[in-house]
């Protein structure tokens, strides 16, 4: 829980001083920050909301993205060694979040007929619309939060548990008094290090993932159609 | 031997989510290979698709706990 | 930190579970994360870039009005050459209407005068020929008439006799004369 405190006063320091300054030629640091910025609003918000409303989403990815990153990299950081994603709370917590604000935002676009926009498909022969009714409300309202909490959560969770199994083994198969295993430690450990390096991929490619779906989730509610 | 038959239950599951996404990143990179300033149009669609397919490893995944 | 997680499995928590406090947690701290950065990141930020597109717009405009001013340049140079080309183009044809002119009137000044000189040659030719005629005439006449008498004896003494006869014999010679002399003139 600490982490979670500890990761918002690093991203505000670095961003707030990043930005504090804005000079037209930018130093090393505000280029730095000018890049990760420019990711989440151009490649992520511009991209994918559409030019013409991304403006206003930009603050919550940029939170979402660099929140969700510095909190999956403190999976890989030694000492701390736990992403504090990997608690199933706080991915419910992100993803209750984008949740209740591209319903909200629906409703707000299109009024109450937003839940029929979202779960009737157009174009679909009368004889089945039920059952794809059904199949839309539950992938929309229910599969959607949950997938999108646990997509997070169970990655981290499974890249934090294959590393900590990885670092147990070798340990446990180093100190056997058979000579034998001891090259099989060896072995686990070189898998553990490259595993290693595999998270720090996935959790950045997890919070880019959910970045983007956000932006999916909000582009689909302000969409005039299916 | 012990554990819970939950847990191969569940991996059993996730092979049909790993195959399907990725069958959706092949073609996703099969049409950005043939059509490079397609890919802004395309990647969003991927990774719907990504979200979707994986939606079927990540229920497995719950009823492994709940079950 | 795995030891936890196995006993927690051990103990049977189910991990998709949360615990209250780290979702409280999480919120709050992501609240503050949020103001933050819709209180200071994204309006800096997005300053900047403002004020950069104006920069370089502005230098962009700027470029354009030297472009523009360039271009007039380029024009003006353009109509002064084209105005010089045609300067000098009538300057070119006036020369030449001059010097044609000045030929002609050269061409005209020396006809007349090869015409004043050829008259005045004829003139003269005339004039000593009436004369170089008239001389001889009398000398031709004489020198035949003493010619004669030298051949014929005194007999022709007489000098009517003579002139009569002289003429005669000139006026032969004239009407033949001219037809020798037309033929060498044709020559």
């Amino acid at each position: 829980m600490l982490l979670v405190l500890l990761s918002v006063v690093l991203i505000s320091w670095f961003f707030v001083a990043a930005a504090r300054r804005g000079k037209l030629v930018p130093g090393k640091m505000q280029f730095l920050g000018e890049m990760s910025y420019n990711f989440v609003r151009n490649s992520v918000g511009k991209d994918i909301i559409g030019e013409r409303d991304y403006r206003p989403f930009v603050p919550l990815l940029f939170a979402l993205f660099f929140f969700i990153l510095v909190n999956n990299l403190f999976g890989s950081i030694p000492l701390i060694q736990l992403p504090t994603t990997s608690h199933v709370g706080t991915a419910y917590a992100l993803a209750g979040i984008v949740y209740v604000t591209w319903i909200v935002l629906g409703i707000q676009k299109h009024g109450i007929g937003y839940f029929k926009l979202a779960v009737v498909p157009s174009g679909v022969p009368k004889a089945i619309l039920p059952l794809v009714v059904l199949i839309e409300i539950i992938s929309t309202f229910l599969v959607r939060p949950v997938t999108h909490s646990l997509r997070l959560f169970a990655t981290m969770l499974a890249g934090h548990l294959i590393i900590m199994l990885a670092a147990a083994g070798s340990e446990f198969l180093l100190t056997q008094d058979q000579l034998l295993l001891k090259p099989l430690g060896i072995l686990t450990l070189a898998g553990g290090v490259g595993m290693y390096l595999f998270e720090i991929l996935i959790q950045v490619l997890q919070a880019y993932v959910f970045t983007l779906l956000t932006a999916i989730y909000i582009q689909g509610s302000l969409a005039e159609e299916h | 031997m012990e554990g819970n038959l939950n847990l191969v239950g569940y991996g059993l599951s996730a092979i049909g989510g790993a195959i399907g996404v990725g069958l959706v990143f092949a073609a996703y990179i099969n049409g950005v290979a043939r059509q490079p300033e397609a890919q802004r149009v395309l990647q969003p669609i991927a990774f719907l698709g990504l979200a979707l397919t994986e939606a079927l490893a990540i229920l497995g995944l719950v009823f492994a706990f709940v079950l | 930190m795995n030891e936890t997680v196995i006993l927690a499995a051990a103990e049977g928590v189910n991990p998709l579970v949360p615990n209250i406090w780290e979702i409280l947690v999480t919120l709050l701290g992501f609240a503050v994360l949020m103001f933050i950065v819709v209180k200071y990141v994204v309006p800096a930020f997005e300053k900047t870039y403002a004020e950069r597109a104006e920069a370089i717009e502005g230098g962009i405009a700027k470029a354009e009005a030297a472009q523009a001013e360039a271009s007039a340049a380029l024009d003006e140079y353009k109509q002064q050459l084209m105005d010089a080309r045609t300067e000098a183009n009538r300057i070119r044809e006036e020369a030449r209407a001059e010097g044609a002119q000045i030929l002609a009137d050269l061409k005209e000044k020396a006809a007349a005068e090869a015409a004043r000189i050829s008259e005045q040659a004829q003139v003269q030719i005339a004039a000593e020929r009436q004369t170089a005629v008239i001389s001889l005439r009398s000398e031709v006449g004489i020198l035949a008439t003493e010619l004669a008498g030298k051949i014929v004896g005194e007999s022709l003494n007489d000098d009517a006799r003579a002139a009569r006869v002289v003429d005669r014999f000139l006026a032969d010679l004239e009407t033949a004369a001219p037809a020798s002399q037309s033929a060498g003139a044709a020559n």
